[in-house]
Order: C-alpha cells, then sequence, then structure tokens
C-alpha cells in the first residue's frame, strides 16, 4: 500500500502535470494561432526529435562527461593535497576562487583560441565550471571528522594512511556526492557554453544556428534535449548517492 | 604512627598509572594545576569534578594526546600498557557494521602488526558477544539504539585487549534506565576474567555513580582543576542494585557532595 503511494507521489503525479501542461500548451498554440517562430506547438517540437538531433545530443553528453569526470579527478586530488599542506591551501585557494568568479562566458573565446573548435575547448569549459564545487566540498568533507574519532586513531596509532583511508575518505563521501550532484547539470551548461563560441556539432551549435534562421521547433527540440542531459546525469548521481552514502537518509523523512 | 604506615603501604602498592605535578593550559587558560594521582592495579577509580573542569584533560593526558608543562611525568607499571577508550559519544564510523567497527582499532597500528585478519575477526566477534550484541553485527550504527552504540563502542575497546580502560563520561547521553543497566554491565565485564581489564579510570559528574562503580573516588575542584580529596567507597564487591539502601552508600554520596565545588 505505501509503495503504491510512492510510486504515485513520485512518477504518476509529476507525469500527469507534465502531461496536462503540455496539452494546455498545444491548445492555446492552436486557439489564438501563435506563429511557429514564437512558440512552436508541442507537436512541432516532437517532430524535431530526430536522430539528427540525438547525434548533436551524444556529441554534448560526450563532452559534459568526460569534463566532468576529469574536473572531479582533479578538484579532489586538489583538495587532498590542500588538506594535507596548509600552505598550498592558503595560497592555491584565493587563486580557485579568482577562477571561479570568472564569468565562464568570458573565457570560452580564449579556450576556443587555444584549444580550437573541436571537443577539447568544450570539455575544458565543463571541467572549468565542475571544479570549483567539488574542490570546496571535498576539501569541508576531508575536514568533517569528530574531533574524538581522530583521538581514537591517534590512541591506537593510526598512521596518516589509516587516517586518510579509514577515515577522511568515507567521511568526504556525504559532501564529494552532494558536489557531483550540483555540479552535473553545470557540467551541461559548459558543453553548451563552449559550442556557443564555435563548433559545427552539438546542442548548443543546433540551438545558435536555428535561432539564425528563426527554426524555433528545432530550438525547442535542443533545449529540450539538452535539459533532458542534465536531467539524466542528476538522476544517475542521485542514484548513485543513495547507494554510497546509505548512512544518511535524513531528507527522506 | 599508624597513619603514617596506612600511608606507605598504599605508596608501596604497584601503581598501574602515576601522574606527578601534571599542569596544563590551553592558550594560556590554566586547565589542570599540579595534578598528582595514583590508580592502582585491580581498581576501579572514578574522577569526580563539575562539568568543564578538565577531568576529560586528564584521561587525554594518560592516553598520551596531550602533553604535561614543565616537569609533570605520567609513568605507567610495566612499559607501555595497553590502553582502551570510551567516549561520552559512541564516536563509530557510521559506514561501517557494529562488527567492522570493532575490528576498525585492530586493524590500527600495533595492533594490526600483532594480529592477522582471521584473528582481528575473531576477537572482534568476541568483544561483541561480551557485550551481548553478536545478533547485531552486521548492523550498521544507525540502525542501532543510543545505548547499543556505547555497547559497540566498548566493545572496541575491550577487543584490544586493554589492561587500563579510560571511560569519559561514556553512559551521560544515555537515559537512566540505560545508564544504570550499562554501569552494571561494565562491572560485570571488568570482574570477569575473560576480558584483560585490571584498572578502570571512569571521568563522571555523577555522584551516585562514581560510588556505585568505584573503589575510590577523586574529586576535582572546578578549573584550574586539582585533585582535592581521595574518597575510598567502602562498599563491597560485587557491586549490585539495591546497594543504594546501603548506609555506607548513601554516606559516601554525603561526603563527596560536600567535598564537590560547583564553579
Amino acid at each position: 500500500m505505501k509503495s503504491v503511494k510512492g510510486w504515485m507521489r513520485n512518477f504518476l503525479y509529476p507525469t500527469a502535470f507534465a502531461a496536462g501542461f503540455l496539452v494546455l500548451w498545444e491548445a492555446a498554440v492552436r486557439f489564438f494561432h501563435v506563429p511557429v517562430y514564437l512558440l512552436p506547438a508541442p507537436s512541432a517540437v516532437a517532430a524535431e526529435l530526430d536522430a539528427q538531433l540525438w547525434r548533436h545530443t551524444l556529441v554534448t553528453l560526450t563532452e559534459a562527461s568526460v569534463g566532468f569526470v576529469l574536473a572531479n579527478l582533479l578538484g579532489f586530488l586538489a583538495a587532498v593535497i590542500f588538506v594535507h599542506a596548509r600552505p598550498i591551501e592558503r595560497g592555491a585557494f584565493p587563486l580557485a576562487i579568482a577562477l571561479k568568479t570568472t564569468p565562464l562566458v568570458a573565457l570560452a573565446p580564449l579556450l576556443v583560441v587555444w584549444l580550437g573548435t573541436g571537443y577539447a575547448s568544450k570539455v575544458v569549459a565543463s571541467m572549468l565550471i565542475c571544479f570549483f564545487p567539488i574542490l570546496v566540498n571535498s576539501v569541508r568533507g576531508l575536514k568533517a571528522i569528530e574531533h574524538e574519532a581522530w583521538e581514537l586513531f591517534a590512541t591506537y596509532e593510526g598512521s596518516k594512511w589509516d587516517i586518510f583511508w579509514k577515515l577522511r575518505l568515507p567521511a568526504s563521501l556525504p559532501y564529494v556526492m552532494s558536489a557531483l550532484k550540483i555540479s552535473s547539470s553545470l557540467a551541461v551548461v559548459g558543453a553548451i557554453v563552449g559550442e556557443f563560441v564555435g563548433a559545427n556539432k552539438g546542442l548548443g551549435y543546433v540551438v545558435l544556428v536555428s535561432s539564425y534562421h528563426l527554426e524555433t521547433p528545432a530550438m525547442f527540440s535542443a533545449i529540450l534535449a539538452s535539459a533532458a542531459c542534465g536531467l539524466s546525469l542528476f538522476w544517475l548521481l542521485s542514484f548513485l548517492e543513495k547507494k554510497l552514502v546509505f548512512w544518511q537518509r535524513v531528507d527522506e523523512v | 604512627m599508624r597513619p603514617a604506615l596506612v600511608r606507605e603501604t598504599r605508596e608501596d602498592r604497584p601503581a598501574a598509572v602515576r601522574l606527578r605535578n601534571c599542569s596544563l593550559s590551553f592558550g594560556g587558560v590554566p586547565v589542570l594545576k599540579n595534578v598528582s594521582l595514583d590508580v592502582y592495579r585491580n581498581e576501579f577509580v572514578s574522577i569526580l569534578g563539575p562539568s568543564g573542569c578538565g577531568k576529560s584533560t586528564l584521561l587525554r593526558l594518560m592516553l598520551g594526546l596531550v602533553r604535561p608543562e614543565g616537569g609533570g611525568t605520567i609513568d605507567f607499571a610495566g612499559k607501555s600498557p595497553r590502553l582502551g577508550i570510551v567516549f561520552q559519544k559512541p564516536v563509530l564510523m557510521p559506514w561501517l557494521t557494529a562488527l567492522q567497527n570493532v575490528e576498525l582499532t585492530l586493524s590500527l597500528g600495533e595492533n594490526k602488526r600483532k594480529w592477522p585478519k582471521r584473528a582481528r575477526r575473531e576477537k572482534a566477534e568476541e568483544a561483541l558477544r561480551l557485550v551481548g550484541l553478536q545478533d547485531f553485527r552486521r548492523h550498521y550504527p544507525h540502525q542501532l539504539s543510543g545505548g547499543m552504540q556505547q555497547r559497540v563502542a566498548i566493545a572496541r575497546a575491550l577487543a584490544t585487549d586493554p589492561e587500563i580502560l579510560l571511560l569519559d563520561e561514556p553512559f551521560s547521553a544515555l537515559d537512566e534506565l540505560n545508564r544504570e543497566k550499562l554501569n552494571l554491565e561494565l562491572l560485570r565485564l571488568w570482574e570477569n576474567p575473560r576480558t584483560s581489564l585490571s584498572t578502570v579510570v571512569m571521568v563522571t559528574h555523577s555522584i551516585p555513580e562514581s560510588v556505585l562503580m568505584s573503589d575510590r573516588v577523586l574529586v576535582m575542584s572546578p578549573r584550574p582543576a586539582e585533585v582535592t580529596a581521595v574518597v575510598p567507597v567502602p562498599l563491597k564487591r560485587p557491586r549490585e542494585t539495591g546497594m543504594e539502601k546501603d548506609p555506607a552508600f548513601y554516606h559516601t554520596v554525603g561526603e563527596l557532595r560536600k567535598r564537590v565545588r560547583q564553579p
């Protein structure tokens, strides 16, 4: 009984609301004769969802995923170094903040100049936007250790290695996972910004080109696909979080 | 003549832990002032004092986590006796099961070299059996009650075969009923020949608890803390529920109440 209720809450209600919204949208466009270049009806957008769009989606998804994985690996590694070497943290943290506060949109053209219009510039754009959340959260997570846990390890002569693998690393997992959730959707933003500046494929390219030609249904389809990319990455990570950080179930109450 | 003689024999008894002139301050604030004390073998000693007076710091001195200032010494009988510690909070790793939590300290430092993996598992299982949690070994801390979590912490301390067990207000976060139950359980473990436990030092701010549990109670003053009185408890072992009605019990409680000064 309870699981049926849960299924309704999590799946049926959102689907019903989305369906209702689409029906209203379709009806409104037809009824008011809204020109297609301003607001295409859902049916017109659906007609654009073809193999071509799927190929562009895969391009963007690849750029975003590669950037996401690389940035998180590097960011976590940097956090580990920061936590073990205070001078490096003091020196490099302001640089990281400066990097974070520089708008990615302002940097993207430079990336294209340096790295060309291929995958590399988009991967790096994606990395730049994902780097900060993982860095900050990992530093916090790696330091989030009860004082007594520290004393416990000291009493039993745990080595630095023990403290890292058996205490810091697992303790940081909740923080790391929430950073991954945040940056999963940001990764897609980074890839699309990179594509805006210089590309011949990907969803950002589709949005830009269709805007030049006022092909609004195509534009909508690309926007839809980019939202789907971000959403599926987010869902994947939420699922992983539940599996990995099983001991933190506070938010489910 | 007589009191001097008694005092001498006391001095001659082998002290398991001996602190001499231990002073300590944190950031210019004096916490301990010239603390000297002896804890003997096969003795249960409570350290009683107001909250925040530096009682826990005393345990941290014994653990070697902080060092005394200016000539204070801490000596143990035997070169380096095995110490066990139970904190006020259980301090369990939430990502490890009860059994893995007990195994954790067995797989650190000296202990790791001493016992192979199989032996560590067996020791951890034995320790959980001693605290009555053998059926919960696969449970994670968030699936256990507060009292059970603290029992896992006790099992973890016992698993390494400590000779000296240090307890830092171990049951103060528990409700009264659980607390009483675990106090007696702890005494039974201390008396149990299957544990290597000989000396217990318990920090507490509960007077009845200190009387029920200990052979002697050391009274500490508010900060900077010093030992202001040592009160022996004239109750026989084993201690049991109902001893609270013994005249000696409430006489000792009264005696301690007089000597504990609140800050």
